[in-house]
């Protein structure tokens, strides 16, 4: 059980064969006028893993999330998914390429259906040319398979979200970023506002994800969590990709230290 | 017949009056000692709203009241005739500008109290149309030379007495005021009222001066009083709803749809016989009236008190003679007054 | 064939605002466990959906149907007072009067689903009457006539629409602006002059039609039904109510809420043009009237619809009934003789009592 951290965060022996690493980067850079937001960050991340990012407030790892997934462009480096060199120019290229995000606000129109949301701006329809109409039964239908699917707990799809609570909506946003072939979901701190009960079902449900054979991407300030959940940590510090460590390999106390910088790698 | 429209296009006219007054056209009667200091008489005028003909043509008689008395006007209105407040803006502006004259025709009996109030001093006041309460103007000092106008009353009177005629004394008869609480409508209806007084009356519905709106309250009343033989609307345009409505239900030949103002349209419509008759009130006379008045007294001479303006029941047989001689009275039927003649 | 999980969290959650602890509590101890079968899930505690006795004590409910409602008791509250009320003609007449209200308020229940508002339909309503006439006055045939006030109207709209959309600028500033510029544009093109228009098309349509619905009312309910459509059954109308309910939401999922936007506002100028050759033909003239009391109307209907002012919630059937309200108040009253001051009290009243029962919509 020897402690393979090191300073070079190059891709690690995966313990699990089957998880090949589905994003790939390497010395990312971004600034924002004379604010260097990022400075060459390397990272990795695997298909059927949860692969979490800590770090201080203003490490960066928002903004790199926004990098993978295109909200922000990187001035240099550079990225690849699943192989294939990859540079978004907005968010909706990223959802084609297999890259979801769960935004923290989970971007869920209250008044509208639990399967209306799920398809929000992916409605399918039925006839031809103008005389396009929504397929509500099929989408209906197909909400309650992705629902079911990922054993998510709603009282019913028709349901508006604004009777959801907190944890059901989470469960809902959770469920429409996984549910178009994503390879890739990503998520900022998906259980920060929910209770006990709540956060352990948001979790189960992040696992069955990872289970489906997805890569998670989990921001998180809440190092039990990450403990919990992930089999990969990512640390960034001033901007930098400072450390990475298996999570079975490692201690809270020391994703802290490494965090803080009284541990540099 | 072209009106002039707005603003911009009457600044351009104010030169040409200049220049061809200047070439010798009519002058006003009075020739002793120039009142107007040096140059041209300016006369300021705000008027109710343009959306109506009837303020249309009071525009224009104004205007070319000025050309034939060889002064400058400057005519305001409101944006419209329940634009009290911006009527009142748009006084006080002109009050800064030191016309030498000003002609008011208030949309309520206040709404220009305060305005009348800042206007230079010694310049006359010509009230034409609806009269500025006496009470307030008292109160709040004001001056006013001359009221010049068709008493909304008498002409709502005029047309209950022929309502009456038509009716053979005795009837049902629907009444479609305009905006709740104006009070010109008030005084054409109360006017109508105390000389239709044998008649059923039903309570007054107001239509906001809207012909849409008219025409769907007279579709109700008539529905209530099926045996309904006469409306009387205070104004032309409700008239004509009015008039629709009652052909919409194929009761032309049962009822009798009598208004007031004298525009184009329903003068028009009495000849075609869908309007029994309307009462003209010669808008465009008024403001020609009106102008003339601010010519004499700036030139120094007195102007009586009050002048009627004329005010002509329009009937079917009479209806031709009216469009020909719009927007000036016809003779017959007609009292026309002068300033210089006084009552 | 129910999916999710039991019966017991569908009523808790249908019953009562969000999630209080208890109820969710009770929700958790007597749900099933969750299965990963396709959502056949039994309950244990009974049946799900609840009950109609639940659902007549939720106010919710009765904000949703406070139109309908209103206009039911109105109904049985005028009759009763003047049996003239239900007669045939009189029922003709309001459906008639209502036909422009409708075709305006179903226009405004897109703008204001979007959280907007159009301040200007009615005076773009006068727009298009006043550029029927100019065009009828030059001796262009009705159909041209009718063509060119659709276009007027979609135009101003869709400017309108430009503006707000892509421009950034506040719908109300915008349209309170177009208001006036619609009328001045009215003024100016007519000379300030009513336009008689005598068509024997145009009073066809305005006095003829199937038994007691008129064609303008059998146009107002082709509207209305192509609005529902469009509202419920497209995408565009899924994403109408996004871009209403939460910008932010849409946005993220790549709805372009400029474009729906611009697209509410032309729809309403469009149909602020449909109503304007119904008053057309209603009037037999085309004047540059005001028309303020449509604008008023139109969103006392969309109000009294059920339609939330802040976006997000609409429908097209509610404010159709709230324009019938209306339309039925000021019919009564006046068959009532009621006296001319009391009258805007009246409709003012049921305005705000509408208002107020919206708050309790879920």
């Amino acid at each position: 059980m020897s402690s393979t951290a090191t300073a070079d965060p190059r891709p690690l022996g995966p313990p699990d064969p089957s998880g090949e690493v589905l994003l790939s980067a390497r010395g990312v850079s971004l600034s924002f006028g004379s604010v260097r937001a990022l400075k060459d960050v390397d990272l990795d991340l695997r298909a059927g893993e949860i692969t979490a990012i800590v770090g201080d407030n203003g490490a960066g790892k928002s903004t790199f999330v926004k990098c993978v997934s295109g909200v922000y462009r990187p001035d240099a480096g550079a990225m690849t998914l699943g192989g294939e060199s990859i540079a978004f120019a907005d968010p909706q290229e990223a959802r084609r390429a297999g890259i979801e995000t769960v935004h923290q606000s989970l971007a869920l129109v209250e008044d509208l259906a639990v399967w209306q949301n799920l398809y929000l701006n992916r409605e399918l329809t039925k006839g031809v040319g103008p005389l396009r109409v929504l397929d509500r039964r099929a989408m209906k239908s197909g909400a309650r398979d992705m629902v079911s699917g990922l054993s998510v707990n709603v009282p019913s799809t028709t349901a508006r979200v604004r009777r959801l609570s907190g944890g059901q909506r989470q469960a809902v946003a959770i469920c429409r970023a996984a549910g178009f072939s994503s390879r890739l979901v990503i998520m900022d701190e998906p259980t920060a506002a929910l209770g006990v009960q709540e956060t352990e079902r948001v979790e189960a449900l992040i696992r069955r994800l990872r289970d489906d054979g997805r890569a998670v991407l989990l921001v998180s300030h809440n190092f039990a969590q990450v403990m919990r959940l992930s089999d990969q940590v990512w640390v960034m510090r001033s901007g930098r990709c400072a450390a990475g460590r298996r999570t079975a390999e490692t201690t809270g106390e020391e994703i802290v230290a490494l965090i803080t910088g009284a541990q540099s790698s | 017949m072209t009106r002039p429209s707005l603003r911009p296009l009457s600044f351009a006219v104010l030169p040409v009056l200049v220049l061809a007054s200047a070439c010798g056209g009519e002058e006003a009667p009075s020739t002793s000692g120039g009142g107007g200091g040096d140059g041209e008489v300016r006369v300021a005028a705000v008027i109710k709203g343009l959306d109506n003909p009837f303020f249309q043509a009071m525009q224009q008689g104004l205007e070319e009241g000025a050309a034939t008395e060889g002064v400058e006007v400057e005519v305001q209105a409101a944006q419209s005739i329940t634009d009290t407040t911006g009527q009142a803006e748009r006084l006080t502006a002109l009050a800064q500008q030191s016309y030498d004259c000003y002609v008011v025709n208030p949309i309520t009996g206040n709404n220009l109290v305060q305005g009348l109030a800042q206007l230079p001093d010694g310049a006359p006041v010509v009230n034409i149309d609806q009269p500025v309460d006496d009470e307030a103007a008292q109160a709040a000092g004001l001056e006013i030379s001359t009221y010049i106008g068709t008493d909304n009353e008498a002409a709502g009177a005029l047309g209950g007495e022929h309502m009456v005629e038509l009716l053979g004394g005795s009837g049902t008869v629907g009444l479609i005021a305009g905006v709740a609480g104006d009070v010109t409508s008030a005084a054409r209806i109360d006017g109508f009222s105390q000389a239709a007084s044998g008649l059923d009356l039903l309570p007054a519905v107001s239509a906001d001066w809207n012909r849409q709106q008219a025409l769907t309250a007279a579709t109700d009343i008539i529905t209530a009083n099926p045996d309904i033989r006469g409306f009387f609307a205070a104004n032309d345009d409700m008239g004509l709803g009015i008039a629709r409505a009652v052909a919409d239900a194929g009761l032309q030949d049962q009822v009798a749809v009598i208004s007031v103002d004298g525009n184009e349209d329903a003068l028009q419509a009495v000849a075609d016989g869908s309007l029994a008759a309307t009462v003209a009130q010669y808008p465009y006379a008024v403001g020609e009236l009106g102008v003339q008045a601010c010519a004499q007294l700036a030139a120094g001479e007195d102007v009586p008190e009050q002048v009627d303006a004329p005010v002509a029941l329009v009937t079917p047989d009479v209806a031709q003679q009216a469009i020909d001689a719009f927007p000036s009275p016809f003779e017959d039927g007609a009292s026309t007054a002068t300033p210089s003649s006084g009552s | 064939m129910t999916s999710g999980t039991g019966g017991a969290a569908v009523r808790t959650a249908t019953s009562a605002e969000g999630g209080a602890p208890a109820q969710q509590h009770r929700a958790r101890r007597q749900e099933d466990p969750v299965t990963t079968t396709a959502g056949e899930s039994t309950s244990t505690t009974g049946t799900a959906r609840p009950g109609w006795r639940d659902r007549l004590a939720d106010p919710g409910t009765w904000a949703e149907l406070a139109a309908p409602v209103g206009l039911v008791v109105l109904v049985v509250l005028f009759q009763v007072l003047d049996p003239t009320f239900l007669t045939l003609g009189n029922v003709e007449a309001m459906l008639a009067a209502a036909a422009i209200l409708v075709v305006l308020a179903t226009g405004q229940t897109f703008t204001v689903a979007t959280g907007g508002i159009d301040l200007a339909v009615a005076s773009t309503m006068t727009f298009s009457a006043v550029m029927f006439g100019v065009v009828f006055g030059a001796g262009a045939p009705v159909a041209a006539c009718i063509a060119v006030a659709l276009v007027s109207g979609l135009l101003f709209g869709l400017v309108q629409g430009l503006i707000i959309g892509y421009g950034r600028i506040t719908d109300f500033i915008v349209t309170i602006g177009g208001l006036s510029i619609a009328s001045g544009l009215a003024l100016v093109v007519s000379d300030g002059q009513p336009q008689t228009v005598i068509s024997g098309f145009m009073l066809r349509l305005s006095t003829g039609g199937v038994g007691v619905i008129g064609y303008p009312v059998l146009v107002a309910l082709v509207v209305a039904a192509l609005a529902h459509v469009l509202l419920f059954h497209t995408r565009f109308g899924t994403h109408v109510l996004a871009a209403g309910g939460s910008p932010e939401a849409a946005t993220a999922t790549g709805i372009s809420t400029r474009r729906v936007k611009t697209a509410v506002y032309t729809l309403s100028g469009t149909c602020a043009g449909i109503a304007g050759v119904l008053l057309v033909a209603r009037i037999g003239a085309a004047e540059p009237a005001a028309n303020t009391q449509f604008l008023l109307n139109a969103v006392a209907s969309v109000v009294l619809g059920g339609v939330a002012l802040m976006g997000g919630r609409a429908n097209i059937a509610g404010p159709l009934f709230g324009a019938l309200l209306l339309t039925a108040l000021t019919n009564g009253l006046t068959l009532l003789g009621v006296s001319q001051f009391f009258q805007p009290v009246a409709v003012g009243s049921v305005v705000v009592l509408a208002a107020f029962l919206s708050r309790y919509q879920r």
